[in-house]
């Protein structure tokens, strides 16, 4: 959690609004438990006037700052609000110290430089103190391998991750394809006539007398899928040689047939309820010979 | 009919070319499985075909590095690292710099020990380079940190004045104290 480490409310203390810079702010993180090599961010946020603005070659610079510090990275943000200037400078320093015992550093302060009508205003950012600790002791132990040191780095065995997703995903388009052309050649009839009286009976299920024009067409294209062409009255028997299991229930499909040709070309034919129910079991009659179970 | 023939079209392009894919992900697979073998070898501390290692990923002259430093060759191992420097990520980077620490740590102990100070001095000063070197690309490379801190003790850093009164906005690098060739044994 970053404390608040300073706040200058330039504005409240002089009693004046005339003060180019009203506040500064300083964001720190925690001043303790730091080790060689660590990073700590550091937030100064100043507002202005509107006609105040900040040099920007005064932003300290990238690189090392003494021998132990190192400002890794230098973000500066700024934005109106209120009718004032609000810039948020980030700072990234690097600590490089190794201490023998904890110690207090200091991360040194820097000067701003602000323009106001063409008037140049410094405003000093204040130092920052924190702890370092050693990250060993003083001494310095051999194992018994005669090691001092961390051991070098491993590499990392390469990923396979990326070209299996690869094969996969390919593989599943490569099938999806390839069955979709067999199909379409005609190169899998069975598994796309196998259950087409299943489906027939799960569609009349929802249908009533009132949706007949809607039941036969569905009978009707359950037989034609089965024949892989138009199946009409006149061609059964072809139809009963090629699918002999079908024969037994010929009285139904007569029937079927007949009732098709009254309902579609005669005037005044009615359905009703039984006949529904006469279709559905014609279609739960095939679906028991096309699964075999009769 | 058109829509037929575009449906057909499209079908046969995604079969072929996921076909494609799949070959060349296969080709892909096999070519790891084989770099992931030589890694496993030279970790194993036994030697490869050098065309292989020089062919294949940074990981496997980093793996090639590690072999050559573990049978002392160290020439050869920080040629080795100097080719992958700027490969891979800031991670990979990071490896590469402390394993080139380590090796210039190692030569500089060696060197102590046969007390050629003249000569350990300046291995110690490159060994802390390459490990703040592999912190800045990861601060969070707690073995860089342990082994800097080590290289520290054997050649400290010690500015002239106490840091307490020290000029904080003096931005120049101190001048340094003589250095302290090995490693302080410890208190009584």
């Amino acid at each position: 959690m970053r404390v608040l480490l300073l706040v200058l409310l330039l504005t409240g203390c002089s009693g004046s609004n005339t003060d180019p810079v009203s506040t500064l702010k300083l964001e720190t993180p925690r001043p303790f438990g730091y080790l060689i090599g660590d990073e700590i961010p550091f937030k100064v946020m100043i507002e202005t006037d509107v006609g105040v603005t900040l040099q920007a070659a005064s932003i300290p610079a990238t690189g090392q700052v003494n021998r132990w510090l190192n400002l890794n990275q230098v973000q500066l943000q700024q934005r109106e609000l209120h009718g004032r200037w609000h810039y948020e400078l980030e700072l990234r320093y690097q600590v490089f110290y190794a201490p023998l015992e904890v110690k207090l550093l200091t991360i040194p302060n820097f000067t701003l430089q602000l323009l106001q009508n063409g008037k140049e205003i410094s405003q000093i950012v204040p130092a920052w103190a924190f702890n370092i600790s050693p990250l060993r002791e003083l001494s310095i132990r051999k194992t018994a391998n005669g090691e001092y040191k961390r051991p070098d780095a491993l590499p990392l065995l390469l990923s396979t991750t990326t070209p299996w997703t690869g094969v996969v995903i390919a593989l599943c388009v490569a099938v999806v394809s390839g069955f979709y052309l067999a199909a379409l050649y005609g190169l899998l009839p069975r598994i796309f006539k196998r259950h087409v009286f299943r489906r027939a009976s799960q569609q009349l299920a929802k249908l009533s007398k009132a949706d007949m024009d809607q039941a036969l067409s569905c009978v009707h294209h359950a037989f034609n899928t089965l024949n892989q062409r138009p199946l009409f009255h006149t061609q059964v028997h072809d139809f009963y040689r090629r699918h002999p299991n079908y024969k037994q229930m010929h009285e139904q499909v007569d029937w079927f047939f007949n009732y098709s040709n009254r309902y579609f070309f005669s005037n005044g034919m009615i359905a009703v309820a039984l006949d529904v129910d006469k279709l559905k079991q014609l279609c739960e009659q095939a679906q028991k010979i096309e699964r075999g179970s009769q | 009919m058109i829509l037929r023939t575009l449906r057909h079209i499209s079908l046969w392009g995604a079969l072929c070319l996921s076909l494609m894919v799949v070959a060349h992900q296969t080709i892909s697979l096999l070519s790891l499985h084989t770099e992931n073998q030589l890694i496993s070898t030279l970790l194993a501390g036994k030697a490869v075909d050098v065309n292989a290692v020089y062919e294949g990923k940074p990981e496997l002259r980093l793996a090639r590095a590690y072999f050559l430093k573990q049978h002392k060759r160290y020439d050869e191992a920080l040629t080795a690292l100097g080719q992958i420097m700027e490969k891979g990520d800031k991670s990979f980077q990071a490896k590469v710099r402390y394993n080139l620490g380590n090796i210039y740590l190692e030569q500089a102990m060696l060197d102590v020990e046969a007390m050629r100070m003249n000569t350990a001095m300046p291995l110690v000063g490159l060994a802390k380079q390459a490990y703040r070197q592999a912190l800045t690309l990861d601060s969070g490379f707690w073995d860089a940190k342990y082994n800097l801190e080590v290289a520290m003790r054997l050649l400290p850093e010690m500015d002239r004045l106490n840091l307490e009164e020290e000029d904080a906005s003096n931005t120049q690098k101190s001048q340094l104290w003589t250095t302290v060739p090995g490693f302080p044994r410890g208190l009584p």
